[in-house]
Order: C-alpha cells, then sequence, then structure tokens
C-alpha cells in the first residue's frame, strides 16, 4: 500500500514544472516530501498555517462551509494546497510558461 | 462597667496621645525635609523630591531625606543604624540619629557625588501606582520603596551596596566601605548592578523566552520513520492521498493562464485556425508508462453517467511477465490531467471492458480466460471486487463481445465467448448465467463470434461478426432463440461491427456496417442478406468501424496501418471525408467517438489512446442530413439492382459479362 502512496507522489511530481510535494498532517509536520529538509519544514510550517487561516476564514464567514483548495499564484511559483481532515498534500510549481 | 469605660478612655487618649506624636514627628519631618530639599536644590530637583516625599510619608514609609541622610551616614561610616533606617517605623532615636547624621552631613558638602544626580531617572506617577498595586503583597519595604519609585533607584543601588559592603566587611573585615566602594566601583559596578539587572530583565525575558519556547518546539518536532510509517499506513492516509492525489493532478494540469492580457499583441492566430471544416485535430494522447505501453487497446467505451469518463481495456504486456495480464484504465477527458483516473487489473487479458450502465460506479470485464470480472471504483482496490467462475456453464472461451442492454429496472449483461456460448447475466448474482444460449447456425459449428452489436434499443436482437467472416443476426428470447439469419459478403474474419446509433425522424437501426480482414467495410441492411454496399478503398486490414453518434451518415474506420477515416455517405462513398495518420505507424484496434461525437478516439497496439477533434460539419450536422442519407441508401439500392440485372445478363451470355464489367 505504501508503495501506491510513492505512487501518486511521483505522479504529481512528473507534471511539468513541479518543484516538489509534501504530505503534512494537521500540525503541519512533514510526513512524505520530494524536497530538502530544510526547505520541507520551512514549507510545511508556514504553507500549513497559512492553509489553517484560510480554512478559519472560510468557516467564519459561514460556519457551514469548508476550505478544498487552496491556490497562491507568485511571481516566481504557485503553491497549491489541498486540504483535508488529518493532512495536506502541499505541491510548489512553476507556473506554466 | 465603669472600669471598661475608664480603661476605653484611657485608650482613646493613648491612640490620641499616639497620633499628636505622630503628627509631631511628621511635621517635624517635613520641616526637616524642606530643609534638606532647600540644601539640596543644587543637586536635585526640588519638586521631584517632595513628590517622592509626599508619596512617601503619605504611606508611612521614610522620605527621600532619610535614606539620602542614610547615605551620608554611610560615609561617616555609621553603618550600625542603616538597618534601622532603611525600615519605615522609625523609632524617635533613629530619627534623632538621622538629625544628627544630616547635620554630620552639613557639615560635608563634598560628599555630595555630582555623577550620582546624573543617575537619576525622572519618575512617572502611573508607574508608580501600578507598581506599588503588584507589590502590596510583598513585606519587603525595600522593594516597596525600590518599587515604588524607580527615580530611587540610585539610593536603593546604594543601599543594596551598603548592605553588601556591610556583609563583606563582617566577612572580610576589610577594606573601609567608602574606600571599598569607591576602588570597587570601576569593576565592581557590574557585579553589583547585575542582580539588580538582572530583576528587571528576566523578569520580561523569562516570560518571552518561555513564550518563544511554547512556539518553537511545536514546529521543530518531528516524526521518527517509524512513526512516518503508522501514518502512511493507515487507512486514512491511503484514502487522503487517493483523494487529494487526484484533485492535486486535476489542478496542476490545469495551466490555463488567467494572466492573459487581449490588449497587447497576441501572436497565436493560428490557434483559431479553420474549425468549422471537416478537419480531424489531435487533441491529446492518453497513455501509461507503466500500464499502457506496449499493450494493445482491446476496447474503448464511455460512461453514461460521466460522458467524459472513458473505461480503456487493454491486453497482455509481453515484455513484463511479472505484471498482471488485463489492465483497464479509466481516463477522464474533462482534465487534461495525464494519468488515468483509476488503474483496474486482473489476472487474464481483459478483450473487453464496458461500464455497467445503470450502475455508474461498476467497470466490467471479459477476459481472455473467459470469466468476466467486475471492478468498483468505491472501493481502494485494483482487482476485481467480483468475477464470474470458470465452468462449464459459464465462459470457458475468451469474451470478445460484452454490453448491457435493458432499462433502469430490468437490465442484463449479455457476454458471448468465442465459442459461440451467450450468456445473460445478472449484475447482482454473478455466480452463475440467467441464461445461456449456443450460437450456432442451423445445428452446425458454433460460431467463433468475434464481435457483436445490439440495434438501438434493442434488447433481443443481435449481430455478429464471426471469425469465418460471415454475419449472423440473432435473438435472445422467443419461439426461434439463437441464430435467425446469415450475412455473407466478408471473406475474412470480421474484426468490428457496428449498428446504427443516430435517433432521426427516419429510423436507420437496420443499418450496420462491418469491418473485416478482407481490407473492406460493408454496409448492410438487417432485412438484407447482401451488403447494400462495399467500401473498398483501404488497402489493409480494417480493424474497426462506428457511426457517429450524432451524424446520421457520418462513420469512422480505423486500419492497420495506423490509417483513421472518417466517411461521410453524402458527401462521397468512394472516399472518405478526411483521414489521418497516427504517429509511429502502428496499428489501430479500436475507434470510439465521444457521447457528444465531437471527438473521436482510436486505441493504437503499443498502447495509446489518441483524442482527436473533429471539425464542425462532422460534429453538427444539418437537418436534412437524415434525409440525404435516404436517397443514398437508395441510390445504393439501385445499383445493387444494377448489379443483379448485370450479373444475370451476364450468366447468360458469357461475353455479355466482360461488357458488364467493363461498363461498370
Amino acid at each position: 500500500m505504501s508503495n501506491e502512496v510513492d505512487e501518486i507522489m511521483k505522479r504529481i511530481q512528473s507534471y511539468k514544472g513541479v518543484v516538489g510535494t509534501i504530505v503534512v498532517t494537521s500540525e503541519g509536520i512533514p510526513i512524505k516530501t520530494t524536497l530538502d529538509n530544510t526547505t520541507t519544514v520551512q514549507y510545511a510550517g508556514l504553507v500549513s498555517h497559512l492553509a489553517d487561516k484560510a480554512r478559519s476564514v472560510v468557516r467564519d464567514l459561514d460556519p457551514t462551509n469548508d476550505l478544498t483548495f487552496l491556490r497562491v499564484k507568485s511571481k516566481k511559483h504557485e503553491i497549491m494546497v489541498a486540504p483535508d481532515k488529518d493532512f495536506k498534500i502541499i505541491t510548489v510549481q512553476y507556473p506554466a510558461e | 462597667m465603669s472600669d471598661r469605660k475608664a480603661e476605653l478612655e484611657k485608650k482613646k487618649a493613648r491612640l490620641q496621645a499616639i497620633r499628636e506624636e505622630k503628627e509631631r514627628r511628621r511635621r517635624e519631618k517635613e520641616q526637616k525635609d524642606a530643609e534638606e530639599a532647600a540644601l539640596r536644590t543644587s543637586h536635585v530637583d526640588k519638586d521631584q523630591h517632595k513628590e517622592i516625599d509626599e508619596m512617601l510619608s503619605s504611606l508611612g514609609v521614610a522620605p527621600v531625606s532619610d535614606v539620602l541622610s542614610s547615605l551620608s551616614s554611610l560615609t561617616s561610616g555609621a553603618t550600625d543604624n542603616l538597618s534601622s533606617l532603611a525600615t519605615t517605623d522609625n523609632s524617635l532615636p533613629s530619627n534623632a540619629v538621622t538629625s544628627q547624621t544630616t547635620n554630620l552631613k552639613r557639615k560635608t558638602p563634598i560628599l555630595s557625588v555630582v555623577n550620582v544626580q546624573t543617575t537619576c531617572i525622572p519618575p512617572k506617577e502611573t508607574v508608580v501606582y501600578t507598581k506599588q498595586t503588584q507589590t502590596t503583597q510583598t513585606s519587603n519595604e525595600r522593594d516597596d520603596e525600590y518599587n515604588l519609585n524607580p527615580g530611587l533607584e540610585w539610593e536603593d543601588e546604594f543601599t543594596v551596596l551598603t548592605y553588601d559592603d556591610v556583609q563583606a566587611e563582617d566577612e572580610e573585615n576589610s577594606l573601609p566601605t567608602l574606600a571599598g566602594f569607591q576602588s570597587k566601583l570601576p569593576p565592581g559596578i557590574l557585579p553589583h548592578g547585575l542582580p539588580q539587572v538582572k530583576e528587571v530583565q528576566p523578569a520580561c525575558t523569562s516570560l518571552e523566552t518561555s513564550e518563544i519556547k511554547k512556539e518553537e518546539p511545536a514546529p521543530m518536532r518531528e516524526l521518527s520513520e517509524e512513526e512516518k510509517m503508522m501514518i502512511v499506513l493507515s487507512k486514512d492516509f491511503q484514502n487522503f492521498m487517493d483523494r487529494s492525489g487526484r484533485i492535486m493532478e486535476r489542478a496542476l494540469s490545469e495551466n490555463i493562464d488567467i494572466y492573459t492580457d487581449y490588449t497587447g499583441i497576441s501572436n497565436n492566430d493560428e490557434k483559431s485556425e479553420d474549425k468549422s471544416g471537416t478537419r480531424l485535430s489531435l487533441n491529446r494522447v492518453f497513455h501509461d508508462e507503466k500500464w499502457s505501453r506496449n499493450r494493445y487497446v482491446t476496447s474503448l467505451d464511455w460512461s453514461p453517467q460521466f460522458p467524459e469518463l472513458m473505461v480503456a481495456s487493454y491486453h497482455q504486456n509481453y515484455e513484463s511477465p511479472h505484471e498482471p495480464d488485463g489492465v483497464c484504465l479509466l481516463w477522464n477527458t474533462k482534465f487534461k490531467k495525464n494519468t488515468p483516473e483509476y488503474i483496474f487489473h486482473c489476472q487474464s487479458a481483459v478483450l473487453s471492458a464496458t461500464f455497467a450502465r445503470f450502475h455508474p460506479n461498476y467497470i466490467l470485464g471479459g477476459t481472455y480466460s473467459g470469466q468476466i470480472v467486475l471492478w468498483d471504483n468505491r472501493v481502494q482496490k485494483r482487482t476485481p471486487v467480483q468475477r464470474t467462475p470458470l465452468s462449464a456453464t459459464a465462459h470457458t472461451h475468451p469474451v470478445y463481445c460484452l454490453n448491457v442492454v435493458g432499462t433502469q429496472n430490468a437490465h442484463n449483461l449479455i457476454s458471448v465467448s468465442t465459442d459461440g456460448r451467450l450468456c445473460s447475466w445478472s449484475l447482482d448474482m454473478l455466480s452463475q448465467p440467467q441464461e445461456t444460449l449456443e450460437l450456432q447456425h442451423k445445428q452446425a459449428k458454433p460460431i467463433a463470434v468475434t464481435s457483436f452489436a445490439f440495434p438501438y434499443n434493442d434488447v433481443n436482437n443481435f449481430v455478429l461478426g464471426s471469425e469465418e467472416g460471415t454475419v449472423y443476426s440473432a435473438c435472445r428470447h422467443g419461439n426461434k432463440a439463437g441464430v435467425l439469419d446469415m450475412y455473407e459478403g466478408h471473406h475474412a474474419p470480421i474484426t468490428g461491427i457496428n449498428t446504427h446509433m443516430v435517433q432521426t425522424g427516419i429510423s436507420f437501426s437496420h443499418l450496420f456496417l462491418t469491418s473485416s480482414f478482407d481490407w473492406t467495410i460493408k454496409l448492410w441492411n438487417m432485412k438484407e442478406t447482401k451488403p447494400l454496399y462495399s467500401f473498398d478503398y483501404n488497402g489493409d486490414t480494417v480493424m474497426d468501424v462506428a457511426w457517429s453518434p450524432v451524424h446520421p451518415a457520418v462513420f469512422a474506420a480505423v486500419d492497420i496501418q495506423g490509417k483513421l477515416d472518417v466517411w461521410d455517405l453524402n458527401t462521397d462513398t468512394e472516399i472518405p471525408i478526411v483521414s489521418t495518420q497516427i504517429e509511429g505507424g502502428v496499428a489501430i484496434n479500436q475507434v470510439s467517438w465521444t457521447p457528444s461525437g465531437t471527438h473521436i478516439t482510436v486505441g493504437d497496439e503499443v498502447g495509446k489512446i489518441w483524442l482527436y477533434d473533429v471539425g464542425e460539419q462532422i460534429a453538427h450536422p444539418r437537418h436534412d442530413e437524415a434525409s440525404k442519407l435516404m436517397h443514398t441508401l437508395q441510390e445504393f439500392k439501385n445499383n445493387q439492382t444494377d448489379e443483379e440485372i448485370d450479373k444475370s445478363a451476364s450468366f447468360n451470355s458469357g461475353p455479355s459479362s466482360l461488357s458488364s464489367l467493363t461498363s461498370r
């Protein structure tokens, strides 16, 4: 089963422009990553905070609502977060040319 | 009673006396302070001291001057009185001493250290009050004094110093205090000053650091490898990865440039190139390196519920014998992601796959072994959730034909194997077929069925293509269940058969097309045993044919050379209106239209599925196409009768047959 997880990670990684993928727990602790340690810790901490905040914004606006996807576009790259109850998957990619 | 009264009276008198005494003392002090202040105006701000004094006196604390005097007394070496001076409840003798010391001090004004005055920090009253409330519980007067007024810092420091010095003297009995103090000042100011600094700074830094400590450990906590493995192996995590991975892939492939600026100069004009015509343009290729490479595509089917979903079955990959023989992939044409939506596999090569029309989650596959397998996309499992038995009651030969027919409430899965056995199944019970039927023509040998098709909205009658090249029609029920008619025309195995599906005012459901190894495509009418027309255009084996689901006169055909032809009977019956060649020069096995009729998908022999956009003219037929087709069919019929006449003529007279041939 665990190689299925790896397969999914590999598949995501194989997309054009993808820099890295990190899977973190709800507390922002990385479980799986394709990036180096420092970058992973940095992204995991910062992005999961952002995602938590985004979720609380969505929920505060409408308690029956919930965050499903977070996409941050910047000049240099794009950060995508697919949050779930217990885990989050973070993907960083360079925008398609 | 009178005694007690007297006693009370006495006590009152005493109290009065004490009060008077206090009052007197205070006045005395004030007077003295005023004097002191007058003396020190040159050094210290008078108002400031007054303020302090007032404050102190109101609290019953020795005023500043007292402390100051204590300092001066220190200089005179009167260390004994210091402890008493620090206390608030000044006794009369001590007061006397202070007055003495002040007198002493007055005599020696040289000692008024100038740089001391510079350390004095102007007090802020607000601060004072808050500090007081904070420290009321502490019984330590010195602390009170200190906390009361930061302006007293200097004096306080001094008291501390003197205390220390006293201790030092007690312990070491060395240097005189003043000398010691002065000599120690440059290096000693730090160690002595430190406790005070620590008193203030740690108070906040410790708080801060503790907060920082609280924040920091959380992100720093790292999971051990074991913990990670535990999470990775958990069901929740698997589900999450499956779901979110899919979403992430879709998001990744959605690379539309939302920053398009139309005010700028656009240099991609060719994009809007003629879509209107009949052109075939390659949209995309579905391919999976691991699962579909080197496997030839055996069938294609579209989901009735989700028109963007396509199921493709693949044959065995002979290059990797350790991989499962049979693979079934679910592709999504809506999202641009290039990986399959679902992957299914089984032990035997899948020859035909279909969506279980009324169960959106089921996918059915007919295998080489004869088993029919059922996959469920709700289950986190790639292997079949159900399979039919390999027994004499069911199929024991390869199943190339699989279809679900019927209605929501009454539908069956129909499967035909190459030994000519037809089985109909209920999806609820795959352990044994509901009914079986041996397909054989006139009690001869069984028909080796390679393909079959049901006419539109028919659950009973169907047409079969066989390995011998003969086409049969058959029915499932009725008193003559089994093969009904035989259509002869092809001279080699039939590769594909397709019935007309477009619903217009005129019904064409009796029409069907066949493709064959004899390089031809034939158009048939179910009511006639001879073909209506034969398309002899192809230069190699034709692998499959498919009617357009929207255009009544259009069909697509693929051949073993990798050519895809689209025919429009109303435009031309001799050559296709458009054809294209897939890259790589490999054979195409399967052809299928999307339910909308706007795309054609073809499956080749190396595991790739090519999706083509079809032109406007093909995708959106005009209203008169059906009636035009009627004319075309009439023409075919006329030609047929002409041919028959010619043939009969040639049969009658040999030479005329030659002339008839040339006339053709």
